[in-house]
């Protein structure tokens, strides 16, 4: 009886991310590769110094992938961002006005005050969130292979815009307290990337599942 | 004769590590000529958009190996050279030589 190689498991975040940003043809490959590697590098030099290896990998490889994904289809993503820049500008809208709705149907303000108060503060930014979250999904459906550029593409814009508008609003007024509100509009541009992560992972579900003769 | 013809620097090293490399040539193999002779570290990701797009261009030919067991069931892809990319290495390398010739640049730039 032969023995099976002794096969190491790298850092899960990494396999995942790299899976995220790779086609599914080419995560096979690309996994398979750094696998044999890394259990080569452990065996040489040891754990620590291979997971450093592992990660230094995927941050070079992610990069790469994601430059090909973009410069192979650099029209359709670009409206794939477009798209979903504008769809987030229209379903802002609703967000307000849908939580006060509430708060009048079940008169809220009247028999439960500190439930109001957080409804009308922290619940609209929760639900901003969510409308980032609903416009990575969309992105992603629209942009096929190319979900993770797309989305990360629309939150580096939306996470910049909010940079901006927080630096001319502290010159401007003075008050530093606005430096905080930029927590959450990092947090709706991280819910973009989830969104198209989502979107990315049911996808790669769907192509791996065997198909029922 | 439009600049497609010609190979990228990182084109170029990688058409050269699969020449080298002959029939044992995939990911893990060029990833390590390339930073074995050219002492740079080279991510795996750049290796295969490289390949990828050398591939488009018809320079190279790939395909799939057996699934084996060091890599977690997961197949090899190999690579090799077609004669359009090994043309392009010499129309490559004969434009190089044509610039550097009568350069003595270790004298002049050092």
């Amino acid at each position: 009886m032969t023995s099976q190689p002794q096969i190491v498991q790298p850092p899960r975040i990494a396999v995942r991310l790299v899976n995220l940003f790779s086609s599914d043809e080419e995560a096979e490959t690309i996994e398979g590769d750094l696998l044999e590697e890394y259990t080569h590098i452990t065996s040489e030099h040891g754990a620590t110094f291979a997971r450093r290896w592992y990660w230094r990998q995927t941050a070079k490889t992610i990069v790469h992938l994601a430059g090909t994904a973009y410069r192979t289809a650099p029209w359709s993503t670009t409206s794939a961002i477009a798209g979903g820049f504008l769809l987030r500008r229209l379903a802002a809208r609703f967000v307000e006005p849908a939580i006060f709705a509430v708060i009048d149907r079940y008169q809220i303000f009247v028999h439960h005050f500190s439930t109001y108060r957080f409804l009308a503060s922290t619940g609209i930014d929760i639900g901003h969130i969510l409308v980032f979250l609903f416009v990575g999904c969309v992105v992603a459906l629209g942009a096929k292979g190319r979900e993770m550029v797309a989305t990360m593409m629309l939150g580096l814009i939306f996470g910049a815009m909010a940079v901006t508008a927080v630096l001319v609003m502290v010159s401007r007024s003075g008050d530093d307290a606005f430096v905080w509100r930029l927590t959450w509009y990092f947090a709706d541009s991280f819910a973009l990337v989830i969104g198209g992560a989502i979107v990315r992972t049911r996808r790669s579900v769907a192509t791996a599942r065997p198909a029922i003769a | 004769m439009s600049g497609r013809d010609y190979l990228g620097e990182f084109e170029h090293i990688i058409v050269l590590a699969l020449l080298r490399l002959e029939d044992r040539a995939y990911g893990v193999t060029v990833r390590q000529e390339i930073e074995f002779r050219t002492h740079r570290e080279v991510s795996i990701g750049a290796v295969y958009a490289t390949l990828n797009r050398l591939e488009t261009k018809g320079f190279v030919k790939s395909h799939c190996g057996d699934p084996t067991p060091e890599r977690g069931g997961r197949s090899k892809r190999f690579f090799r050279a077609t004669a359009k990319g090994v043309s392009a290495v010499n129309r490559t390398q004969r434009a190089l030589h044509s610039m550097t010739e009568g350069l003595d640049l270790v004298r002049s730039y050092s």
